[in-house]
């Protein structure tokens, strides 16, 4: 098995006396897609920033590519991309030249330069405004740029905070896009505190509260089987189950209080509806369920005060 | 060298680009101007030396302006986090600024060139003193500009850092004025920091390795701290 591209250990940071992140560990293996998830004050952002080498961690221990973020931070720093929130540019550069600066100092030469930035531009789709201040862009752009300045450079790691924050939905849509393409040709390791953006992008989750880790998450089951909330009044939990059991893609999960039934199905809502409809139990009323990752997320940070 | 020179770059064109560098240098221009004129006319003695002092004083004013911006900008707008995520060092990123701001400053002082130039075609001054003290703007200048980079590292508000420089500017500048009323022991210690007792034999064509070893050492000092200040906290 190759060896992880990011190994936490035991990661703790104080700001003065406040614990910020306490005791984290964990990995990112290759071409892997790892998202850290927890609510705004949970620690990501400064995770992020000590395996960026931005911040020194209190204690514990980062490795990224087999390099110590603080013994051997600047052989780390060449294994990673990294775009922080907010995404700051140098808005007085135009987009080549920001690319090009980006490129020399992450170590790109004259001879490797342009085609990196090429590269660049072409796959974040950059061409339009390649020759625009980066002032002048618009939010989903400055996104653009920050994304193909951290991928200069070929790094085995890139490093996002928050990508889909102020993003509009097609805009959101083309980040997911590209990090799953990404994916294929390195290690991302993403945080957000939405829920459902983590379940479409990451392999597996972290899920942070208060600075600690509280669990890590395999997704993919849940990517196919969307589950339901169907109210099915009358009639018993065998009854909707006998209902269900012929149809394919479709089981039953649990029996939920007040007539309704948690029901995954991973070809829509219809299939279950004509099933039960057809079985002679009356439906009333049908909505999307808590995913599995929501419910993981609400069971894990429950009695927190957030 | 490799991620040092566009580094380098950067901040020129950032200085350059911005007019805070062109209104500074004319300002200054215009002012050291007006005083040489007058000066030569009212006297007309063939000598720099009030054109470097009160070149001096203004840089007390000027050079914070210069640096007010350097770090204290990038903290506020957050690409200091996308400089220092890359694999840069800490120290480059520090002299870089520092070199920038240096060219600034030299380009200002470089141009009151033009003063010595008209007394060495009207009249035969004193080459020596003129020699030395541009040597005291620049060390002066040096001094004051890695101040201010400490203080612009500390701080994401452009505004503190410059009052903040300016400050210990004067207090450095001045500190000498306090010696004779301070204990024989701490009296020495403070002409020993005064940048005005540093920078006079300079101005008046005096040079002491003392006082080049003051400038050259408060000089790496301050950048030693502005790295410190940049540490990964």
């Amino acid at each position: 098995m190759t060896a992880p591209v990011i190994v936490a250990q035991n990661l703790t940071k104080y700001y003065g006396s406040r614990l910020a992140v306490d005791g984290v560990s964990f990995d990112v293996r290759p071409n892997e897609v790892v998202g850290l998830l927890g609510p705004n004050g949970s620690g990501k952002s400064t995770i992020l920033r000590i395996l960026t080498g931005y911040l020194y961690p209190t204690a514990g221990t980062a490795r990224v590519a087999g390099c110590d973020v603080v013994s051997q931070g600047l052989e780390a720093r060449r294994q990673l991309g990294y775009v922080p929130e907010d995404v700051p540019l140098y808005t007085n550069m135009r987009v080549n030249e920001f690319l090009a600066f980006m490129g020399r100092i992450r170590g790109l030469d004259h001879a490797r330069l342009p085609k990196a930035i090429d590269r660049a531009i072409d796959r974040l789709s950059l061409g339009r405004v390649r020759t625009l201040l980066i002032s002048k862009l618009s939010r989903g752009y400055r996104q653009r740029v920050a994304i193909a300045q951290a991928l200069l450079g070929e790094p085995k790691l890139l490093i996002l905070d928050e990508p889909t924050n102020g993003l509009d939905p097609r805009q959101i849509i083309e980040v997911r896009e590209l990090i799953r393409t990404l994916s294929g040709e390195l290690s991302i390791l993403v945080t957000s505190h939405i829920l459902a953006e983590m379940e479409r992008v990451a392999h597996r989750v972290a899920i942070l509260l208060d600075g600690k880790l509280l669990s890590v998450q395999t997704l993919g089951a849940h990517e196919s089987n969307a589950k339901y909330r169907i109210r099915v009044p009358g009639s018993s939990a065998l009854a909707v189950q006998s209902a269900l059991r012929e149809v394919t893609g479709v089981d039953f999960v649990e029996t939920l209080p007040n007539d309704f039934y948690s029901i995954a199905s991973n070809a829509g809502a219809t299939p279950v509806v004509r099933a039960l409809v057809g079985a002679g139990l009356r439906v009333e009323e049908v909505g999307a369920a808590a995913s599995g990752l929501e419910e993981l997320f609400l069971r894990l940070t429950e009695g927190s005060p957030r | 060298m490799k991620t040092f020179l566009p580094l380098l770059g950067k901040e020129v064109r950032a200085l350059f680009q911005s007019p805070i560098a062109y209104i500074v240098i004319g300002v200054f221009l215009g002012l050291m101007g007006y005083s040489f004129t007058i000066t030569l006319f009212n006297n007309k003695y063939a000598t720099l030396i009030h054109i470097f002092f009160q070149s001096a004083g203004l840089m007390l004013l000027i050079v914070p302006i210069i640096t007010m911006r350097l770090f204290a900008e990038e903290r506020k707008a957050g690409t200091l986090e996308l400089l220092l995520t890359a694999p840069v060092r800490e120290s480059h990123v520090v002299l870089a600024k520092y070199l920038a701001s240096m060219a600034v400053l030299g380009a200002m002082i470089g141009l009151t060139g033009i003063y010595a130039l008209v007394l060495g075609i009207y009249g035969s001054p004193d080459w020596g003193a003129i020699y030395s003290g541009y040597l005291g703007l620049i060390l002066l200048s040096s001094t004051l500009v890695s101040i201010g980079l400490v203080v612009s590292a500390l701080t994401s508000n452009q505004v503190i850092a410059a009052i903040v420089t300016i400050g210990i500017s004067f207090s450095m500048w001045m500190v000498d004025s306090l010696a004779s009323m301070a204990p024989d022991a701490l009296e020495r210690i403070l002409i020993s920091f005064s940048l005005l007792a540093r920078f006079t034999p300079f101005a008046t064509g005096a040079m002491y390795t003392s006082d080049f070893g003051f400038f050259l050492s408060s000089t790496l000092l301050a950048m030693f701290l502005a790295m410190r200040a940049l540490a990964r906290r």
